[in-house]
């Protein structure tokens, strides 16, 4: 297997795997010497193995406007991504501390504002909002967990740092492709995953249940959960199933539930069975007709009341949109300091309020240098990235910017680090080329905070691109905790 | 379980022994048509008759040759009731409760959901028609032998017991009504060597031909047909033997609900064959007989369908 790789120029992103062509880092070593001398059209095959076994276990997602054949697989590189277990566990720390003031501040912005009448954050920005939710004021969940489930975006800069994109606190997903790419590779390199000690990922259902059951208002019976889904035709329905399958919940919609008596029960063959804990996959806006959007059938009418009234816990709590608000993003690091009285131990991606003349002006001068993003939009949509941007493309972005300037921030443009990737397609014999990659570790924040090891590795396929969405070409890769000793050839 | 999954657990069941059927059926009719000339000016009328799909047909199709049927019956995605679309529903009712069955029945009903895409989209090529069905047969015997060997026998498996049941007992009087009807009338060709081999195709549609012969030898009479495919409890697909099962089902499910158990009378189809037999049946006539027998079982999943599965 050919391994093409430019030359190392400084300014060039890190190559996760090699230091310079033909010479790995020595956590890669194994992997690399392993990759390097494999038949080439011996790893296609794996590759396509791979792709049977995620089509035949219905491993999909749906894309949204796509009429016709709706279910894709997220496509699947075969080479894993490789994190030495000395560089990961700073990150976990940084992690857990990062969502321990995220849930602080919820606390405080559905409480007292603590953080308004100090002047740290502006209130108006925070309450303004579109991810604020007036029906969460006051409601305050299980020691203060907001989030219970957190999917941290993480780049890695030239330098090799990691540094925080962006926080999903809603409704994070992908973690069911990071247990099922663990799945196909325990059958493709079954040796390699032995032989260098990765760290396990199958625990994480039963934290995920263990996590759940914790936040139920009543724990003096045994809590029962369920899985709240928006229905077979959401993108990640697949995730669903799978997690409901994974703890032995039931899966629920909307039109499965029904609440009375400020309590919540779902329609069993034998009559209304009591629901302690929602884990809910459903956005705040449909989760209840009766406080958000009436036309919403996929949540069930009075569940907020329910919640109020200490009958039942939904995970993530409603209203923590407020705070992987993009524009919020930038006060994260002073949330820590505020919060915890601590450093925080991960940096963030420099992030440019344009609410604010002065950085708007910086940032309007260069704007083919910044990644332009809507602050209340997720999973790429709307993202403008300057240097790849067209004339008319930016001149749009500027006026739109220029309309509605709190609705922005921008970002500089990351040389998101590479990792060798198969590639099959296009002239030639296939072979591994660099592409970028990001990292979503998730964060489950029980009584004992954890971390999955590692997290989902997404990668941009085609060459030079940044979008790593699955919405948007994006694929995937299993990321390898290793512990140091086990990597060196 | 939640009621909507005990929906999707019976209609998934009921699509997949209805996909079945229609594979045996038009297996069993093409195998019958290619030795000898067909008699009737269209041999696929008795086959759209049984399905009750003639209408259906017709606003697709200007004539029932074998092409145009088998296309019908297997590919059509026009047909809700084509071994495709049999399928694709099945399959997404399945999808919804990937968690509550055994990840083996997934995987073969997902299996032979992605190879039906890429089936042809109109014709078979003819020469393939006899392995494309012998291989389908084997992959509905596959899926039944993974629900017999996978599925924990509680309520999951009972839903799916009674889906298949009420579709099996429906498929058996649709088939014996209709052939029943073609074949008697021509009292100059009983006995005769058509006339045999149109019991036999019979038979074989329900895979009872080989348990026919164990018990009367080589002699069609119809009221042996009649006896074996309604009243014999001993026979799968026989109406007796399907009725049995899905209300043992039905008793079970309610058996579990230490409360309420709904008044189901999950006994009123067994009792209807229980107190008749070939002879009377065919005596006061066993089309009215039959559709008696489709009416009682279709009020019954209605029944089943309120007390277990309606949601709203």
């Amino acid at each position: 297997m050919q391994y093409r790789q430019a030359p190392a120029i400084a300014g060039l992103p890190m190559n996760e795997m090699f230091e310079t062509a033909g010479n790995p880092r020595p956590e890669c070593a194994r992997v690399a010497s392993y990759l390097l001398t494999m038949d080439s059209r011996r790893l296609l095959e794996l590759g396509a193995r791979a792709h049977l076994m995620f089509q035949e276990m219905g491993v999909t997602f749906n894309h949204y406007g796509d009429a016709e054949g709706t279910e894709r697989i997220f496509p699947f590189d075969p080479v894993p991504r490789i994190i030495p277990a000395s560089v990961w566990e700073p990150i976990e720390a940084g992690l857990i501390q990062r969502v321990r003031a995220l849930n602080a501040f919820l606390a405080d912005v559905y409480g007292e504002g603590v953080i308004f009448k100090e002047g740290l954050i502006p209130r108006e920005m925070v309450v303004g909002s579109a991810q604020f939710r007036h029906a969460a004021v006051g409601i305050r969940p299980r020691d203060d967990r907001f989030v219970s489930i957190a999917g941290i975006d993480l780049v890695r800069g030239a330098d090799g740092r990691f540094l925080v994109l962006e926080d999903n606190l809603r409704t994070p997903s992908g973690v069911s492709y990071v247990l099922q790419n663990r799945v196909v590779m325990r059958r493709l390199f079954p040796e390699l995953l032995r032989a260098l000690e990765v760290r396990s990922v199958e625990q994480y259902p039963a934290d995920l249940l263990a996590c759940l059951k914790e936040l139920a208002p009543n724990p003096e019976r045994d809590p029962v959960v369920a899985i709240l889904t928006p229905g077979p035709y959401n993108s990640a329905f697949y995730e669903h199933v799978f997690l409901s399958q994974q703890m032995g919940v039931e899966l629920v919609e909307g039109r499965d539930l029904i609440c009375a008596d400020h309590k919540l029960f779902m329609k069993t063959i034998y009559g209304l069975r009591r629901v302690d804990v929602l884990y809910r996959r459903v956005d705040d806006d449909y989760l209840d007709p009766v406080v958000f959007r009436p036309d919403s059938l996929l949540g069930v009418a009075g569940l907020t009341a329910a919640i109020r009234a200490g009958n039942v816990a939904v995970a993530n709590a409603i209203g923590t949109g407020v705070a992987d608000d993009k524009a919020t993003f930038a006060y994260t690091p002073a949330m820590i300091r505020f919060y915890l009285n601590e450093e925080p131990l991960l940096p963030i991606v420099e992030t440019y309020l344009l609410r604010d003349p002065d950085q708007r002006e910086v940032v309007l001068k260069d704007l083919d240098r910044y990644v332009i993003k809507p602050t209340g939009a997720s999973g790429g949509y709307g993202v403008i990235i300057g240097p790849k941007a067209s004339d008319a493309e930016l001149a749009q972005a500027r006026a739109r910017i220029m309309r509605d300037p709190a609705g922005y921030i921008a970002q500089p443009v990351v040389q998101l680090s590479v990792h060798p990737t198969l590639m099959a397609e296009g002239e030639g014999a296939p072979c591994l080329a660099p592409r970028h990659v990001d990292l979503r570790p998730f964060v489950l924040m029980g009584a004992r905070p954890r971390v999955l090891a590692g997290g989902l590795t997404r990668v941009a396929l085609r060459e030079g691109s940044l979008i790593v969405n699955s919405s948007q070409g994006g694929g995937s890769k299993d990321t390898w905790v290793v512990e140091e000793g086990c990597s060196v050839a | 379980m939640l009621r909507r999954i005990a929906d999707h657990l019976f209609w998934a069941a009921r699509y997949l022994e209805r996909a079945q059927w229609r594979a045996r059926l038009v297996d069993v009719n093409y195998n019958l048509l290619l030795e000898v000339p067909p008699r009737a000016a269209d041999p696929w009328q008795p086959i759209l008759a049984i399905t009750g799909e003639i209408e259906t047909f017709g606003a697709h199709y200007s004539q029932a040759d074998e092409r145009s049927a088998v296309t019908f019956f297997a590919l059509e995605a026009k047909n809700p009731s084509s071994i495709r679309s049999c399928l694709e529903t099945a399959r997404f009712n399945l999808h919804s409760l990937r968690h509550q069955i055994p990840s083996e029945l997934w995987l073969e009903v997902n299996r032979l959901y992605l190879e039906s895409l890429s089936w042809p989209k109109d014709a078979l090529a003819l020469p393939s028609v006899p392995g494309f069905f012998a291989t389908l047969r084997e992959r509905f015997y596959l899926i039944g032998g993974v629900i017999q060997a996978t599925m924990a026998r509680d309520g999951a498996y009972d839903f799916v017991e009674a889906g298949t049941m009420v579709e099996c007992a429906d498929n058996v009087a649709r088939l014996l009504d209709v052939k029943y009807h073609y074949l008697l009338p021509r009292p100059e060709d009983v006995g005769g060597a058509v006339d045999v081999r149109q019991w036999m195709a019979l038979l074989r549609s329900a895979s009872c031909l080989e348990t026919f012969r164990q018990i009367y030898g080589n002699a069609f009479r119809p009221a042996r047909v009649v006896e074996l495919l309604l009243f014999n409890s001993a026979v799968p697909r026989s109406a007796r033997f399907c009725v049995d099962r899905l209300a043992a089902a039905i008793r079970r499910i309610s058996s579990r609900d230490g409360e309420s158990a709904p008044e189901l009378s999950p006994e009123r189809p067994v009792d209807l064959l229980a107190k008749s037999s070939a002879a009377q049946a065919m005596a006061s006539g066993l089309h009215e007989f039959l559709l008696n027998f489709q009416r009682e079982c279709a009020a019954l999943a209605t029944r089943m369908t309120a007390a277990y599965m309606t949601i709203d």
